[in-house]
């Protein structure tokens, strides 16, 4: 509670600066006051949807470095359309918050103003798919999750292309090479067209808490079944204080728990698709991976059938779980000033065995099973934009050396270009354990290169990974059918998952 | 003639005398907003929608055939009634009972009747985002309360176990909209005329029997009315589902309304999503219509 307390009154503190330098407004100042009157925690549960958390430290990244060629580009550029407004609808990611918060550097050089509408990822979703569908325009930018890729291909503009296709507007050394090769392939490219620029990388690594770990002489655990012995020695030794051994995104018909799902099922051999197109989950090492997954509950917090990632967060900032295999990007937050728990969670590399990976020649639709599942994110061109140069000057500042790596800065988040991990500032806050430390960014790193796993690419795949899939699996994880029978709901997703891919044709 | 050149040569049905131009601005946004959607849903739920390469094809039976076979489509009805029929059950009982115990002209009264409005001016989803609050297993003050009583376990999650779901939702409903009830009973129960009431009096009715005998049947119209507009509203629920629990967990909550939002939103199969759109409509429909006529409901 003390944690609670603590956190609500440093919000009511940051709105209230924010107020007092201009940064919001009248009305979302009394918004927030009533929001902390309620709770904080619900706040960033449920005000912000399904957001993830971001408490790092902007002012990590106030100092203006932005290259003078970089800046007087921007000015010349961008002078036609001064005035200009563009628009994006975004999740509140953490490299959307900071942007968020350094876009006034961008209108100050160019004079052209940037509204970001932040709303939980499945309105992300949603609003991309209705601009889309009237080609209307109304957002001139998509924040795009990597399992949208395929689905959105047609709607935006190739960067490379357009790069080349205007020099006016083509921004110095820009350098498309400097951007991760993984997270391109993995994130952004479609039937070897760009769909955007990579922008947001969270991936899966093992996170622990290294004081539990060192009370009970434990080892941290490197495969599945030494994992799930971990978090039920934790869970029974912890009892009385009320701590678990895991805690799980595994809300009922969210794409959390499909993520949690298919890193259950690619880490135990299975895949989402067999090379026959057709859904694998229900062959035996998918059931395997899922049932695994399902014990799991019992060394997690009920809550856990609840939460999405947002919700993992908190798991880890109220102390109430030792470990979990999940998205890197809650452990900047886990380190910020005010956390009660600064200094104690470590990263380790994903999980991997006892159960071989399934090759990629065994899958269907460029499914790449591994170790890390990657939920990252690019920031495309919309086709239908009518401001399409203004919003190209954006997306190139947005994704300049310069600004990527500020973005990393201020919230510790994996940087997408290879120069950001290379930077001074950045390997200097290897040693911090305290807020703006990047000491988990060489186990971010080694997975991105090594053992990054992506969901498969077809155009259906945004309504299949976001409906069939988890809603079928929350059936099971909340009683509601399959009578705990993994494999009767693995059959019956796969029947409804055919289903749909045949309805596409692309079976 | 001499209609026309006393309106100034306009045809005597586009001057002012005639009911046409008042009508008109109402009868185009309802045509606009109200008749088109319908028409366009009409439209599309006769083509087979491919989300993969985005095109149509006319197959007037495949949405409707694909929505027969649909189990969740019958789940979601069986879910969509369930919900219409509790909460509806649970707002007019306590609608009446409320209305019953402010029916006064006592001095205060008046300041309850206007708090009963209060409610009703939060928007539903803000209704959902509170309770969703209170629910939270964490510090939510229902469900801590509820435990503290060992009427829930927390090991049980209210919105996020099968059983229990609906219900939190129905509740949320529940506090909302009872005021709404409660206000028009109110005004039926103060039109009521006060003779037949002294009579029964005389006559040595005790209230039970004065509020069965005369109170019911007497205000049967305005209870089937309320009962007619809470329940197509029902029907439709989306707000706080999508809110609360985003129609689980597994599809516990999950209305026909919510699943339309579903296929539309999440899986970008618009021409499916009209058709079942569409099919809450017909149900709607149905529904309403076989309740006037049972209950000879004029407007």
């Amino acid at each position: 509670m003390k944690f609670k307390r603590h956190q609500k009154q440093s919000f009511i503190i940051d709105s209230a600066n924010a107020f007092t330098s201009g940064r919001i407004s009248k009305r979302d100042f009394l918004k927030k006051m009533g929001v902390a009157g309620v709770g904080i925690s619900a706040y960033s549960a449920g005000m912000l949807g399904t957001s993830r958390s971001f408490f790092g430290n902007v002012a990590h990244a106030q100092e203006n470095t932005t290259p003078e060629e970089v800046a007087n580009f921007l000015r010349e550029a961008g002078k036609p359309y001064a005035g200009a407004t563009i628009r994006y609808t975004s999740e509140a990611t953490p490299p959307t918050n900071v942007l968020n918060e350094l876009k006034s550097e961008f209108t100050a050089l160019t004079g052209i103003n940037v509204e970001i509408e932040i709303v939980p990822l499945e309105q992300v979703l949603a609003k991309a798919t209705q601009d889309v569908q009237g080609q209307l325009g109304t957002y001139d930018i998509y924040y795009l999750d990597q399992a949208w890729t395929s689905t959105f291909s047609p709607d935006t503009i190739d960067p490379l292309e357009y790069y080349d296709a205007n020099p006016d507007l083509a921004m110095p050394n820009f350098d498309f090479e400097d951007f991760s090769k993984p997270l391109v392939e993995g994130i952004c490219e479609y039937n070897g067209k760009w769909i955007g620029l990579p922008f947001d990388i969270p991936i899966f690594t093992m996170l622990y808490r290294a004081d539990i770990f060192e009370k009970h002489g434990l080892e941290v655990p490197t495969d599945y079944e030494a994992f799930t012995k971990v978090a039920e020695f934790i869970t029974e030794a912890e009892k009385e204080n009320n701590i678990y051994g895991t805690g799980l995104q595994a809300k009922s018909g969210h794409y959390s728990l499909e993520c949690d799902w298919t890193q259950a099922v690619w880490g135990h051999g299975g895949s989402i698709f067999g090379a026959d197109k057709n859904f694998s989950g229900n062959d035996a090492e998918g059931v395997e991976g899922l049932e695994w997954y399902m014990n799991l509950l019992n060394s997690a917090p009920a809550s856990s059938v609840t939460s999405t990632w947002d919700g993992q967060w908190q798991m880890g900032a109220s102390g109430q779980v030792a470990m979990m295999q999940s998205w890197a990007e809650l452990f900047p937050g886990w380190n910020a000033d005010d956390s009660e728990v600064k200094g104690l969670w470590e990263v380790a590399k994903p999980l991997q065995g006892p159960a071989s990976l399934r090759s990629r020649d065994n899958v269907g639709f460029g499914e790449i099973p591994n170790w890390g599942h990657q939920g990252g994110s690019s920031i495309a061109l919309s086709r239908y934009s009518k401001n399409i140069e203004a919003s190209w000057l954006f997306l190139q500042w947005a994704c300049s050396k310069d600004i990527m790596t500020r973005c990393t800065l201020a919230g510790g988040f994996a940087p997408m270009r290879n120069s950001s991990y290379e930077d001074p500032r950045i390997i200097e806050r290897k040693e911090l354990r305290g807020a703006g430390t990047t000491r988990h960014l060489d186990t971010v790193k080694w997975t991105i290169d090594n053992a990054m796993a992506s969901e498969p690419d077809l155009p259906i795949w945004a309504g299949v990974a976001n409906n069939e899939i988890p809603t079928e699996l929350g059936k099971l994880l909340t009683g509601q059918d399959y009578d705990g029978n993994a494999k009767k709901c693995m059959d019956q997703v796969a029947k409804l998952v055919d289903a749909v891919v045949d309805e596409a044709e692309l079976g | 003639m001499a209609a026309q050149a006393k309106s100034g040569g306009l045809p005597r049905w586009l001057t002012s005398e005639h009911p046409l131009p008042w009508l008109f601005p109402v009868t185009s946004l309802l045509i606009v907003f109200g008749l088109y959607p319908v028409l366009y849903s009409l439209w599309l739920s006769f083509y087979k929608r491919n989300p993969a390469t985005r095109t149509e094809k006319f197959l007037p039976s495949f949405n409707w055939n694909k929505l027969i076979g649909d189990d969740r489509v019958w789940d979601a009805v069986q879910v969509t009634f369930t919900y219409a029929v509790i909460a509806l059950s649970i707002q007019l009982v306590l609608g009446m009972l409320i209305a019953l115990l402010l029916d006064s002209d006592r001095k205060g009264f008046g300041v309850f009747r206007a708090l009963m409005t209060l409610p009703l001016v939060v928007p539903p989803a803000v209704t959902g985002m509170m309770f969703l609050l209170m629910y939270d297993s964490s510090f939510g003050v229902i469900s801590n309360s509820l435990y503290a009583l060992n009427l829930l376990s927390p090991d049980k999650p209210i919105l996020g176990t099968g059983s229990t779901a609906l219900w939190g939702v129905i509740v949320a409903d529940v506090w909302q909209w009872t005021p709404f009830m409660v206000l028009i009973m109110l005004a039926g129960l103060r039109a009521l005329p006060r003779e037949p009431f002294e009579a029964a009096s005389i006559d040595g009715a005790s209230s039970i029997q004065s509020f069965f005998f005369l109170t019911l049947p007497m205000m049967s119209k305005i209870i089937a009315l309320a009962v007619l507009v809470r329940g197509i509203d029902l029907f439709r629920i989306f707000d706080y589902v999508k809110v609360m629990t985003d129609s689980g967990p597994g599809t516990a909550t999950e209305t026909l309304t919510a699943y339309a939002g579903t296929v539309y939103f999440k899986s970008a199969n618009f021409s499916y999503a009209s058709t079942v759109a569409l099919a809450t409509l017909i149900l709607v429909l149905v529904v309403s219509t076989v309740f006037i006529k049972i209950f000879k409901i004029r407007f």
